[in-house]
């Protein structure tokens, strides 16, 4: 089998190598179409040219522009956006209203609405600072973690199983979300985050460095080792397998580069040599992933994992140890069994054979006997033929009674020696039972990574063929981009951590402008670069390329915080636009590309389903402790009842197990992307199903029922016109219009049918309410709410 | 510009019509303002099929046994293979059928007769041998990567004629080798992912679509509840300067009360007539679950779905040919004449394309495994056999041969991908501009490989 990938790997390496070349195909074409002086050089494969690709100089600050509203702008992100719309004749419109504003800042930063007293706090506040002072208050609960969060996961493809044909749960892959969540909250340096994923196993040691921290860049290295796999794969064909996932996901997640394109040839667009994905390869094979031991049919290629806790090793140490006395006294219980059945055998055979003689006794007795009586009857004269067989009686009918008392004699040894090992069978299978009884606790365990024994370079695969070893690629990183300040890498080392240094370097053009333009995409609904997983030639050319410069540069000198960027940005003057529109705006730039105006946002599945769980009330904010998917252990997802890959859960959605193909329905509608697929960019579909999904679903009617029963419990709400108004603070973060409220309570009075059940249909009417409330496009959108 | 994962508001599909897909064809049966994902769109040509029926045999089915005829293994029956084992003659007679004079073995009787239907291509051949690879690359035409799923690649091109049903519906697909991922979406949109009915293993008549209507509030007060929530997103339409994404929830309310009410009714057998159900064998006692999964089928295409896989599992005869195999293909062959008669008698055979297969065939020689005392065969990746009926499609045409004994395609071979550019092409999409672009690249469920074969064309 692994040989049998082995060559079809050859296969794939070519069939990449070709699309990549059909592409081009396809691009050159395109270009030789336009007019020569339109053609775009940088799609030009000339090296020289593709080296001055805009994303590939290193980002720098040019100043902000002029401008001639100058009261306008909040920033210098203002100067640059309103630099561009007067260029292009676009009038800004007007600021968001508080409660707009309030709303989308909720949603965006820690993705929850507000409460009806948080709304009103806000919009009540007259200080100028009262936006600063509500951005800090969201930036600094332990909510934005788990909305950014998941923005991470989704780019680096986390997973609680294997996904492929063989699809293996992972129990331990959970602690790597825990870390990302708590990462986020902890504004942790972004040039950190990265060299912890990469390295974090290899970051020196720090006598000032408490253990949890350890613990924690031990669990960031997860990275490398949840990617899709094929267990029942393995040698070198498996081991490329996941290295050139792993140089995929780095790459594309930090630098925005398609460098496994190169696994078979020079990158058709991209400065990327053959020899530099080798010399990255080299780097991961020198790696070793620490998934797990799925020790099990269809699964060849058990790992190490990490134990965790302050004595996870003390305790994975105790309970390896007792499985070893579990094993040796399983195995002495076995040879005791053994013995048993042999001597069981041994006696039986014993026992046949006295049985034997015991019957050629009696025989030989009886023989005796007739002998005696034919010696009688020989003087009679009806004497019959049987004489003559008498006569030829065994003649060594002597031994047969001293072989008889042998065989008994044996046969009682055997049955002391059976009774014997009977009792102590039975006593080393009460030790084996008492044994397994007192398994001692494990330890939580991680995913991890860690260097192999023998690190090492790689020889290119010419065309990809691993049977077709080419030169020797040292060790690197993409030679396009040098970074002089980072050391040569440790040959007794993978070079991981070199690697982390390099892709963290100030040299390197691509990891700041890439992680600044994925927090702008989750704020706008865009990013500058619309390919925000792409920045290479293919990629699309940035709207406002200074002013990505202008943030990258300010984020590496502002210590790669990620939180202050979404401040700067949450904090700018075009952040806080309305969502109107004007005819000319529209006519000129349709798309807001230029941001004119707020582009209503869709919120992502997670946060619609949090909002409905926080409308009922049910929304519990404390983190679970791990994933359900501990408890199912290793085993193959097809066998798991599909309920219990999903249990019921009231926790935040990010805490829900993401096992690869099978994502809670509510996911699937609402365009949760592939877990097997690096997606920093969601697509955003509006169809029927989702619309079936809110209308019809059990989780959305008992929501509505909860919020219902909350609602008419709610104290400050005196009658149904104060209810309704609750129902929309709670839904939209506002009242209800006077039109809103004669409508509601004509349709509660309409589904209230008096004289059944009062009780009962008056909760059904509120119900229905809010699967009313639920299923508008203003509870799933970020639009404008009016003053 | 890019194709990657958008907005697909009616501005982006606008978009992407001028980049290689034709003109937008708007409002299909439902006449919506709104052009959601599942919008039908203009094919690259004319297409001669319009719909797609795929009838997905799980495990390998025999094709010594079936439809690839070999008088010479019959001879050489019990004589040393040029692999392991010893030759298996097919344990069942083969004679000729239709005016094509068709060779098919009396293990399929009801099938025989439609012979000049079938375009039977005997000379296929795929990557690996492995059910966990084979499985996916025959569904996504790749195992090495996650890749969108044939439906839903046809989705993403065409579209589908009735925005209230699904587009793309699988009818009790498996949970291994790859399970979902062989009718996911994956870097498409999730839109285009098949709607399940039901697993693997479950009958059919169990199974259901789920979220079809309000079981709380029932249908006058969901009706209501829809009433209201429309009231307020017209209301905000106003209010956002008809704001096109309001209008997409609009459009998609619409379309969800039209889809719960039109889906239970083409999910219903009890509207066919007691014919139809005795043509499928529905009640009959190995054809009731696979005749209801032909019969769904014939309606969900009849009624506008574009892309139907159905499935029928344990076509995997390492062992018991000779007890297992009459079984499963007493459990199709009747269903699945019936819907090539069903379909033609409603004219609607000539447009719609029928295709029959397994991941892969079988080898001629027997194999015993320990423990187990009947034959069997092991898998052929190297040759096999899969037919093809209805739209575009020769009828009565055997395509490509295998050797005499049928260990691998010799003449006129034709490769899964070659197969998926012709089903595309028959579906009037070109194979290499059925792309999408993801992380940088333009991806086609061809890759790049794929001839369309010209021979299997009308």
């Amino acid at each position: 089998m692994a040989w049998k990938i082995l060559l079809h790997e050859g296969g794939r390496c070519l069939s990449i190598g070709s699309a990549c070349l059909l592409l081009l195909a396809a691009i050159t074409s395109k270009a030789q179409e336009s007019t020569p002086e339109s053609a775009d050089p940088e799609l030009s494969p000339d090296k020289d040219k593709r080296q001055r690709h805009w994303a590939f100089q290193p980002p720098r600050s040019a100043g902000a522009p002029k401008v001639s509203n100058t009261a306008w702008s909040r920033s210098f992100i203002d100067s640059y956006i309103l630099a561009k719309l007067e260029e292009n004749d676009l009038q800004p419109m007007a600021d968001a209203s508080r409660a707009t504003l309030v709303r989308r800042l909720y949603f965006d930063l820690i993705g929850l609405p507000p409460s009806p007293r948080q709304v009103q706090s806000f919009i009540d506040d007259p200080a100028p600072d009262a936006v600063a002072r509500l951005v800090d208050h969201l930036l600094a609960s332990p909510r934005f973690g788990e909305r950014w969060g998941r923005h991470w996961l989704d780019v680096v493809r986390f997973a609680e199983s294997s996904g492929r044909e063989f699809n293996f749960t992972y129990p331990h892959a959970w602690p790597y979300r825990d870390y990302v969540i708590d990462s986020f909250n902890a504004d942790k340096p972004y040039d950190r985050f990265i060299c912890e994923q990469i390295a974090g196993d290899l970051l020196p040691e720090d006598a000032y460095e408490a253990a949890e921290d350890r613990e924690d860049r031990l669990v960031a290295t997860s990275m490398l080792s949840f990617g899709t796999k094929r267990h029942n794969s393995g040698g070198m064909a498996y081991r490329m397998e996941i290295v050139d996932d792993q140089i995929d996901i780095t790459c594309r997640a930090i630098l925005g580069m398609t460098v496994a394109c190169a696994r078979c040839h020079d990158h058709k667009f991209d400065p990327i040599p053959t020899r530099d994905y080798y010399s990255l390869a080299g780097i991961f094979l020198s790696t070793e992933p620490l998934y797990g031991t799925i020790q099990q049919k269809y699964s060849n290629n058990p790992t190490d994992l990490l134990p965790l806790g302050p004595k996870g090793v003390e305790l994975h140490a105790a309970a390896e140890e007792h499985e070893k006395t579990v094993g040796s006294s399983k195995k002495s219980r076995d040879e005791k069994k053994t013995e048993l059945t042999k001597a069981e055998e041994a006696k039986k055979e014993v026992a046949k054979r006295e049985s034997a003689l015991e019957e050629t006794a009696k025989k030989e007795k009886a023989a005796k006997k007739e002998v005696d009586v034919k010696q009688v009857a020989e003087k009679s004269p009806d004497a019959g033929p049987e004489v003559v067989e008498v006569k030829e009686a065994p003649p060594e009918q002597s031994t047969t009674g001293e072989e008889l008392k042998k065989a008994t004699g044996e046969r009682k040894a055997l049955e002391e020696k059976i009774a014997r090992l009977k009792t102590e069978l039975a006593q080393l299978e009460a030790g084996v039972v008492e044994l397994e009884k007192n398994r001692p606790a494990r330890p939580p365990y991680a995913m991890s990574a860690r260097d192999r024994p023998d690190p090492a370079d790689t020889k290119v695969a010419i065309r990809g063929e691993l049977s077709q070893p080419g030169d020797l690629a040292p060790r690197g990183f993409l030679t396009a981009f040098p970074a002089p300040d980072v050391p040569a890498i440790d040959p007794g080392q993978s070079g991981r951590l070199q690697l982390a240094k390099w892709m963290t370097s100030r040299h390197n053009p691509l990891s700041a402008r890439v992680v600044v333009n994925r927090v702008w995409h989750h704020l706008f609904g865009r990013g500058l670069v619309e390919s925000v997983d792409n920045f290479g030639i293919t990629g699309t050319p940035p709207s406002h390329r200074e002013l990505l410069d202008a943030m990258a540069v300010e984020f590496m000198d502002d210590g790669w915080s990620i939180k202050r960027t979404v401040r700067r940005i949450v904090l700018s003057r075009t952040y806080q636009l309305n969502c109107a529109t004007n005819e000319k705006n529209q006519k000129i730039d349709p798309e807001n590309r230029l941001l004119w105006r707020s582009t209503p946002r869709r919120l992502p599945v997670e946060i619609i389903r949090d909002a409905v769980l926080a409308v009922s009330g049910q929304l519990e904010l404390e983190p679970p402790a791990g994933s359900p998917v501990t408890a199912l252990g290793d085993q193959l997802v097809r066998g798991v009842d599909t309920k219990k890959l999903q249990p019921p859960s009231n926790h935040r959605s990010i805490y829900l197990p993401v096992i690869r193909d099978y994502a809670p329905e509510m996911f699937d509608r609402f365009d949760f992307p592939s877990s097997s697929l690096v997606s920093g960019k969601r697509a955003v579909t509006n169809v029927p199903s989702q619309a079936l999904f809110l209308r019809n679903s059990e989780f959305v009617a008992g929501q509505a029922k909860h919020a219902a029963r909350r609602l008419l419990a709610d104290s400050s709400a005196a009658d149904d016109a104060g209810r309704i108004d609750l129902a929309l603070r709670w839904t939209f973060s506002r009242p209800a219009t006077a039109e809103e409220r004669e409508e509601a309570l004509k349709f509660l009075e309409q589904i209230r049918n008096p004289g059944t059940e009062v009780d009962d249909r008056d909760a059904i009417a509120w119900a229905a309410l809010f699967v009313s409330l639920f299923s508008t496009a203003e509870f799933r959108y970020l639009v404008d709410i009016g003053e | 510009m890019s194709l990657e994962p958008e907005n697909l508001s009616r501005r982006n599909w606008l978009k992407l019509g001028s980049c290689g897909f034709g003109s937008l064809a708007l409002a299909g049966l439902t006449g919506q303002g709104h052009a959601g994902p599942q919008t039908p769109r203009a094919p690259h040509f004319t297409p001669r099929a319009k719909r797609m029926i795929f009838l997905f045999m799980n495990g390998g089915p025999s094709q010594q046994d079936t439809l690839d005829y070999k008088p010479k293994l019959f001879e050489e029956d019990g004589k040393q293979g040029k692999n392991k084992q010893k030759l298996l003659a097919p344990l069942w007679k083969f004679s000729q059928h239709g005016k094509s004079g068709l060779w098919i073995s009396e293990l399929l009787p009801h099938l025989a007769k439609q012979a000049d239907h079938l375009c039977v291509v005997n000379s296929m051949q795929t990557d690996s041998r492995a059910h966990p690879l084979a499985i996916p690359q025959l569904h996504t035409g790749s195992f090495q990567f996650v890749r969108p799923s044939l439906g839903a690649w046809v989705l993403y091109g065409l579209g589908s004629p009735n925005q209230n049903l699904p587009g793309y519906v699988t009818i009790k697909p498996t949970r291994t080798f790859g399970g979902p991922s062989n009718y996911g979406n994956a870097f498409l949109p999730s839109a285009y992912q098949a709607t399940r009915i039901g697993w693997e293993g479950q009958p059919v008549k169990d199974a259901k679509i789920g979220n079809l209507s309000n079981k709380e509030a029932g249908p006058e007060i969901s009706g209501k509840i829809l009433d209201l929530s429309q009231s307020m997103n017209r209301r905000l339409l106003q209010r956002s300067g008809r704001d096109p994404e309001v209008q997409g929830v609009i459009d998609s309310l619409n379309l969800s009360n039209n889809m719960q009410e039109a889906i239970p009714q083409v999910l219903d057998l009890a509207r066919e007539s007691p014919e139809t159900l005795k043509l499928y064998g529905v009640g009959g006692k190995d054809t009731d679950d696979f005749g209801r999964q032909c019969l769904l089928a014939r309606q969900l295409v009849e009624s506008g779905v574009r892309f139907v896989e159905i499935a029928n599992s344990g076509w995997d005869q390492h062992s018991a040919l000779d007890t297992a195999l009459p079984k499963r293909c007493r459990e199709v062959d009747q269903p699945i004449a019936a819907l090539l008669i069903d379909l033609e008698r409603r004219g609607l055979l000539d447009d719609t394309l029928v295709f029959w297969g397994g991941e892969f065939g079988r080898q001629p020689e027997t194999q015993i495994l320990s423990g187990k005392v009947a034959v069997g065969r092991d898998h052929n990746a190297a040759g096999y056999t899969i037919w093809m009926a209805g739209g575009g499609v020769r009828g009565g045409l055997v395509h490509g041969t295998t050797d005499d004994l049928g260990y691998e395609a010799v003449h006129d071979k034709v490769h899964l991908h070659d197969l998926h550019a012709t089903m595309l092409h028959l579906l009037g999409l070109d194979h290499t501009k059925l792309t999408y672009r993801y992380g940088g690249r333009d991806f086609r469920l061809t890759n790049i490989h794929g001839h369309v074969v010209e021979g299997l064309l009308t």
